[in-house]
């Protein structure tokens, strides 16, 4: 069975984010619930129980993550959502906040007592400036209503919760360079050891977690774990959002459930391809995921399984669908001007090697292309693999040799013959 | 102490240290550049990286960060590690300009040498540089060069942690990341700003003092003592090698102070010295008095020997102010010569400067002078009334070095200098001679803590100028031969 929901289950109208609208959706009854009958670690173990993983991009079980943190143990733990949704083609994230900002507030309260975090903090992208002022205002609605600050609804729990926006830095959405951006530092990512669940926010414990994985506890706490595991498959129980945007007739935000194969999304939720072009291939999850092909990814339902096994991910859910007739070289190009730009700068290998990746693929986009060079990307992407602080390296390493590998006569020809193989402007918009 | 091995060789580690800790502590060497043993590890060049035998496979991490465990098998000189090394040199050098043929840094340049070690090919790139800023004064004693620097942040997180004046940062991102100095921070307030030259391991930091008038391959360390303040900070003096000797220029330039830098002394200073000893040459190199005078008149060092060896011999109560800059060898000679005879009293012969930092919790001191130690555990110091000291009655006032009060002085008096410089107070002096200055001699300084050092010569002095040890024990035989024939 496919097509059940845990987000996208009310229609969106001009009043469904505020607190009204979502109390009438059955809104704040998993917190009132869990604060009246469990103790926090049971929160933990129904959380664990469902087996939900990650929506960021490493698909990490949550519940296993919450249950490293050692309640009781005489030092604060702070619980920070990740809403600095940056990676390219991913706007999922952007939906929950805009649409669903009492969700999130109350996944945020679930996890702060299962956590027993006094402080707790949602890290949100500074360029989204709706989903901000909507989440903002869902946070005086709810503090208003007694939802945050001293003993909640009764009980002995209190919870105070900060949202702070980000200055626009892509490598501010890696866990821990959040966490230092929050403390008030230049966003670098830091080294691990220790782990973040040890010494993260101000040197404290602290869990970071996505916004979709947060929005999903809800739904858990309400039905139980047990309705939630009987959602997608046996390795990738609930739904996921789908941010689709490129050669297609429909892009936007679908909430699928893991299993829906990839062809029915494409022809229902895409629309088909865009003016009939036939598919090329597809960016399954940010551009930091590997490229498939159409061949590649065609056959496959949508879940981590068979997506790790065509040799990609899932990642963080953005999904961009290329037409045939596009030029990889320069999508390569356009791509590596990315990582150029958002690389921090802190470690070596990716504070250089980003910006060859660029320059080199820029040299090819203008005919100055050796052959030498494909080898060099392959060489500097590899050089990346492992070696730098954070993941921005291995990523642009990743989608760099996703597309070579798939598309290297691409570049063979661009090389040879000054040229793209795909000249001209890609025709698609062929309706009026 | 935790076990483990280092290329198949047991290595002993203490509880919590890294990789890197425990190799540098045994003496292997693994590269490194972010890395300093008295900074915090931001582990960002990534040059250290190590492989470690593992059951499921070998991994790769760097060594600064890597917590020892027992039993732990790491290799710093696998196939892959070199690879990874090289790889890693390769990123460095990219945008790194390699103009070492005009770069003050060369020579001692710790880029050169990792490059010679583990990468030494030509760059693999074929595309041009990206270009930063050249010349950037981040203060008045230090230039940068944007375009060396290869963002090691050894220099941020030396204002940060060590010297606490927070005055510089890293600005923008990726490989157009700029250190700068903080906006509300005037780096030049900040003591112990000059570190940050020595701990650059690229030419990105340069003295704008050193800029371009020496190359380090033409100098020599000496090691020496600050005499900065009571603290005294183990130095090395650079100055010319003798045998690289300028004949055409400057003679002066042969003997001056080319550069002063710590010498590590984990007893006293650590790795650091402040900026005031990197200046010592504005003390050192002040106008020399180099010419020995009685009443006024030049005259042979002998003549000025033997006049004061008869006005010691004459006096009746004669008083001593002790220099707090003479050697613990020089005052053992003293007070062996004069100690007995002698009202000797310990004067401060160096006193801070306007604007001087007075004392701080890093190195600084109030008492500026490096040996007030020793020749207090002689002599009492001089009351803060001088006429306790200096009666009526004082017919002989030895002065030994600057900073006597000679307007307490007694116009009855006679007075005995022995100065190194030439100073407006030097008319009052009956018999002027000339001494060397600590650069001109060995020696060993007590500092506050106990703690003796030892100073090494690094010129050599004039002929009509003296060194106070001998010369105590000359005027001692002079004036008791003297005593005995009256």
């Amino acid at each position: 069975m496919t097509g059940r929901k845990v987000f996208m289950d009310f229609a969106v109208t001009d009043t469904s984010h505020t607190l009204a609208d979502y109390k009438a959706r059955g809104g704040y009854q998993a917190i009132a619930k869990a604060l009246r009958d469990l103790e926090p670690e049971e929160v933990t173990k129904e959380v664990s129980a469902s087996g939900i993983l990650g929506h960021g991009g490493a698909a990490f079980p949550a519940g296993r993550k919450w249950g490293v943190i050692k309640l009781n143990d005489g030092q604060p733990h702070y619980l920070c959502m990740n809403a600095d949704e940056g990676e390219p083609g991913t706007f999922k994230d952007r939906w929950l906040l805009e649409h669903t900002p009492h969700l999130l507030l109350e996944g945020m309260l679930l996890g702060s007592y299962a956590l027993q975090g006094r402080h707790s903090f949602i890290y949100i992208r500074g360029e989204f400036d709706l989903a901000y002022h909507r989440l903002a205002d869902a946070l005086e609605e709810a503090y208003a209503a007694g939802f945050f600050g001293e003993n909640i609804l009764g009980s002995d729990f209190s919870c105070d919760l900060v949202i702070y926006r980000g200055a626009g830095s892509y490598v501010c959405g890696e866990a821990s360079a959040m966490l230092t951006s929050l403390e008030g530092k230049k966003g670098y990512p830091r080294n691990r050891p220790p782990r973040l669940t040890v010494q993260g926010l101000y040197q404290k414990p602290t869990v970071v977690n996505n916004v979709e994985t947060i929005a999903n506890v809800p739904f858990i706490m309400n039905h139980g774990s047990a309705a939630f595991k009987a959602i997608g498959t046996p390795k990738s129980p609930g739904t996921s959002l789908i941010s689709v945007s490129g050669h297609i007739n429909t892009p936007g935000v679908y909430e699928v459930e893991y299993g829906y194969p990839f062809a029915d999304f494409l022809t229902n939720e895409c629309g088909g391809m865009l003016g009939g072009k036939a598919l090329k291939c597809v960016i399954p999850g940010g551009v930091s995921t590997k490229v498939l092909t159409a061949d590649d990814i065609m056959p496959l339902t949508y879940d981590h399984t068979a997506f790790v096994e065509a040799g990609s991910q899932v990642g963080s859910q953005g999904m961009i669908v290329v037409a045939e007739g596009t030029c990889m070289v320069r999508m390569l190009q356009v791509m590596m001007r990315f990582y150029h730009h958002e690389s921090c700068g802190q470690c070596t290998p990716c504070r250089e090697g980003m910006g060859w990746l660029e320059k080199i693929s820029t040299r090819i986009v203008a005919g100055q292309g050796v052959a030498s060079d494909i080898d060099r990307l392959y060489h500097i992407s590899g050089a990346n693999d492992g070696t730098t602080i954070c993941g921005l390296g291995d990523a642009a390493g990743y989608a760099t040799v996703g597309i070579l590998d798939k598309y290297r006569h691409e570049f063979e020809y661009f090389i040879e013959h000054k040229r793209s193989m795909y000249d001209g402007r890609l025709e698609v918009l062929i309706d009026d | 102490m935790i076990e483990f091995f280092i290329n198949g060789q047991p290595v002993q580690a203490a509880t919590g240290q890294t990789v890197m800790q425990a190799a540098v502590a045994a003496g292997i060497t693994i590269p490194s550049f972010c890395w300093h043993p008295q900074l915090s590890v931001p582990g960002n060049c990534r040059i250290c990286m190590v492989e470690v035998e593992a059951e499921g496979g070998a991994w790769f991490d760097i060594s600064c960060n890597m917590p020892v465990t027992k039993g732990m098998r790491v290799l710093t000189e696998s196939d892959k590690v070199k690879e990874l090394r090289k790889d890693t040199m390769q990123f460095i050098t990219l945008n790194h300009p390699v103009d070492c043929g005009i770069c003050n840094k060369s020579g001692e340049c710790l880029l050169q040498d990792h490059h010679f070690a583990y990468n030494g090919m030509p760059s693999l790139s074929r595309d041009p540089k990206t270009h930063a800023t050249k010349f950037y004064p981040l203060s008045e004693r230090i230039m940068l060069d944007n375009e060396r620097c290869i963002m090691c942040s050894r220099c941020v997180r030396f204002t940060a942690e060590i010297s606490k004046s927070h005055a510089l940062g890293v600005q923008n991102r990726g490989d157009h990341s700029l250190i700068r100095p903080a906006a509300d921070v005037n780096f030049d307030d900040d003591a112990y700003s000059d570190n940050v030259i020595d701990i650059c391991p690229v030419g990105a930091l340069l003295s704008r003092e050193l800029l371009d008038h020496a190359r380090v391959w033409y100098l020599k360390a000496t090691p020496s003592v600050c005499p900065g303040c009571e603290r005294g900070c183990s130095i090395n003096i650079w100055h010319r090698k003798p045998e690289w000797k300028l004949q055409a220029l400057d003679g002066h330039l042969n003997t001056r102070i080319d550069r002063i830098t710590p010498l590590e002394n984990p007893a006293v200073n650590g790795p650091w010295v402040c900026n005031k000893a990197r200046d010592l040459a504005r003390i050192f190199e002040r106008e020399r008095a180099e010419q020995p005078m009685v009443k006024g008149a030049p005259v042979t060092l002998e003549v000025a020997i033997r006049s004061a060896a008869d006005l010691i011999g004459a006096a009746k109560r004669p008083v001593a102010l002790v220099s707090s800059w003479g050697s613990n060898e020089e005052l053992a000679a003293f007070h062996a010569a004069l100690g007995p005879s002698f009202a000797s009293y310990v004067k401060a012969d160096w006193v801070p400067q306007p604007g001087e930092r007075v004392e701080d919790d890093v190195l600084i001191k109030p008492d500026k002078n490096p040996n007030r130690a020793a020749a207090t555990a002689l002599y009492p110091a001089l009351p803060e009334n001088v006429t306790k000291a200096l009666s009526d009655d004082t017919d002989l006032v030895f002065v030994w070095g600057e900073g006597a009060p000679f307007a307490d002085i007694p116009s009855s008096a006679k007075v005995v200098l022995l100065t190194s410089y030439v100073l407006p107070e030097n008319a009052r002096a009956d018999v002027l001679i000339p001494i060397s200055v600590q650069t001109e001699r060995n020696g060993h300084y007590t500092n506050f803590q106990g703690v003796v050092t030892g100073f090494e010569r690094c010129f050599l002095k004039k002929t009509t100028v003296v060194d106070a040890q001998p010369l105590f024990e000359s005027i001692f035989s002079a004036s008791a031969h003297m005593a005995g024939a009256r």
